[in-house]
């Protein structure tokens, strides 16, 4: 395993952000891109996108690679993939622990899976070959669910940790879908952090997500909200200098917002990092 | 129970929705630690996955929805979300066939008016990320002597399409926009009536793609017919007398001039040869 090297505090690149970010520069490692939408044949997307990636380093999150699906690779959507990774040459790829179709249909949602023994062999399998066609490791992230079953076999603290440990990727470690994960199906979330194979985890994702009393959605639609401030803390402490970054996908804020809590993410990792120093001195 | 198998009986009930058929997969579900009812939690995927479509196509057809009338809009899109299931990983492509589907629906196949503002706005989408080519200017006619302009032919940008609609949509298409702006500002009149086509006719219209945003403009007759005969690859003296001959002579050779120089100026054309 070559864990690629930190990039720092990031943000996911947004349409609606593309002018503000081009006319200001503004105080941002590194951007994010959702890889589908920029594998188009041209266009402002492309063209946004170079510009972009001209200045600074960018990573690709997929959300339809469907790993987790019993249907066939697809390997048309790879080729294009990997099109647009020979384009960008982001740090990293990923996609997520899920599925999103069978029969040929892509229903463009993270899907959840049973966490048992059949499912994981499955997505090991898939994940190695998908690396291999890309020739790199991808990082793989774990996924807000809604429903669990009866049928899993494990928690998926440890499906999430026997996937990567076999499969030999990386991880990108969704704080916020921990927490509505942990909320939804009522696992102690820090005892999946600290399940995490630290050493695999490339990049934390934080987002806001919608209390809807009974349950969480994971709408990236709000604020990181405290409960997930307190575990981004705690992930921190565990995995140590990991890419960590901003996702809003709706609702969408003016930038400084976006920009306010990079820098609240900065202030607790410089609080902790403080910490660290005094009591080793 | 095999996971191709809880696949299979899970996408089947995102795609049916909420109903009594749900209870084999229900029973698959652990109970919620919250109080939450394991019908309420499967509708998340469930409902998540139609609102995520419709909204594709609400954001792709404003006009279409502004001269239909937003209760005959949601009723044709739910059916097209029931219909029609995502084939593609690329959300992008999910209402590519919405026009088609317009064109077969027994309610709305008459409906010209309709099937025109869907076309056009099919075409303004697809100029937005078609492929890539660098606008000449007016100056790479300086590359050829007099004597060839009459075989100078003209490569037009990839995005560029030329549509017959019916009359009427350009102008409601536009009004649409208005009515979104004035909408979003909440300062819509009681009572303003949605943008409706002229009766009968047609008119021409070019969508293309300009400085990174699908542009388009209305078409005279007389540039509608040099511009086919253009991107059809006729050479510029041959467009000239199919024109004066098209027009009984009407047409001045100055016109066609400011035709040319003007699919420069909008960046139209992406290449200048001349035939042999």
């Amino acid at each position: 395993m070559q864990k690629p090297a930190p990039l720092g505090y990031g943000l996911g690149l947004r349409p609606i952000y593309f002018d503000e970010i081009m006319s200001t520069r503004p105080p941002v490692d590194w951007f994010e891109i959702i890889s589908e939408n920029y594998m188009v044949e041209g266009g402002r997307p492309l063209s946004m996108l170079d510009a972009i990636r001209a200045d600074y380093p960018v990573v690709m999150h997929g959300v339809s690679m469907s790993l987790a699906s019993t249907d066939p690779l697809d390997m048309d959507y790879l080729a294009q993939l990997k099109a647009l990774v020979d384009r960008v040459e982001p740090a990293w790829v990923s996609d997520h622990v899920a599925w999103t179709g069978v029969h040929g249909l892509a229903l463009h949602d993270l899907l959840p899976i049973p966490y048992t023994s059949e499912s994981l062999a499955h997505i090991v399998e898939r994940i190695c070959r998908v690396q291999d066609y890309l020739k790199r490791q991808i990082a793989v992230e774990n996924a807000s669910t809604y429903v669990s079953f009866a049928a899993s076999e494990m928690s998926e603290q440890d499906f999430v940790r026997e996937m990567a440990e076999r499969a030999d990727c990386l991880l990108l470690l969704d704080v916020n879908n921990v927490f509505v994960s942990s909320f939804n199906h009522g696992f102690d979330p820090v005892a999946f952090l600290d399940s995490v194979p630290a050493e695999r985890v490339v990049q934390f994702h934080m987002a806001g997500h919608t209390d809807k009393g009974t349950h969480r959605v994971d709408t990236h639609d709000e604020p990181v909200c405290d409960e997930v401030w307190a575990l981004y803390e705690h992930a921190r402490r565990r995995c140590g200098d990991v890419s960590a970054m901003i996702e809003r996908d709706d609702n969408f804020p003016p930038f400084s917002e976006l920009l306010d809590e990079l820098q609240k993410m900065r202030d607790i990792d410089a609080r902790i990092a403080a910490e660290r120093a005094l009591s080793a001195a | 129970m095999k996971l191709s198998d809880f696949q299979s009986l899970f996408q089947a009930r995102i795609l049916a929705g909420p109903g009594q058929d749900d209870a084999p997969l229900i029973a698959a579900l652990r109970e919620s630690q919250r109080g939450a009812a394991r019908e309420e939690l499967l509708a998340v995927y469930q409902s998540g996955y139609r609102a995520r479509l419709e909204s594709f196509l609400y954001e792709d057809h404003p006009g279409l929805r502004a001269i239909m009338g937003d209760e005959a809009f949601e009723e044709l899109v739910r059916e097209y979300v029931e219909t029609c299931p995502p084939r593609n990983p690329n959300a992008r492509w999910y209402t590519t066939g919405f026009p088609d589907f317009l064109r077969d629906h027994p309610q709305w196949r008459g409906a010209k008016d309709a099937l025109s503002m869907a076309v056009f706005e099919r075409a303004i989408v697809d100029a937005f990320d078609a492929p890539d080519a660098a606008p000449l200017s007016i100056q790479a006619l300086a590359d050829f002597s007099p004597e060839e302009s009459p075989r100078l032919t003209f490569t037009f940008h990839p995005s560029l399409v030329l549509l017959e609609l019916s009359a009427g949509t350009f102008a409601a298409y536009e009004a649409a926009g208005q009515e979104e702006t004035e909408e979003e500002n909440a300062a819509e009149e009681a009572g303003a009536a949605s943008p409706s086509l002229a009766a009968g006719g047609t008119e021409a219209i070019v969508v293309w793609r300009c400085n990174d945003e699908s542009a388009f403009r209305e078409l005279d007759p007389d540039e509608h017919v040099a511009l086919s005969e253009a991107k059809a690859g006729r050479a510029f003296g041959d467009i000239c007398q199919m024109a004066a001959f098209q027009q009984s002579g009407d047409i001045e050779p100055e016109r066609l001039a400011q035709f040319l120089a003007s699919w420069f100026g909008d960046g139209m054309i992406v290449g200048v040869s001349c035939k042999a």
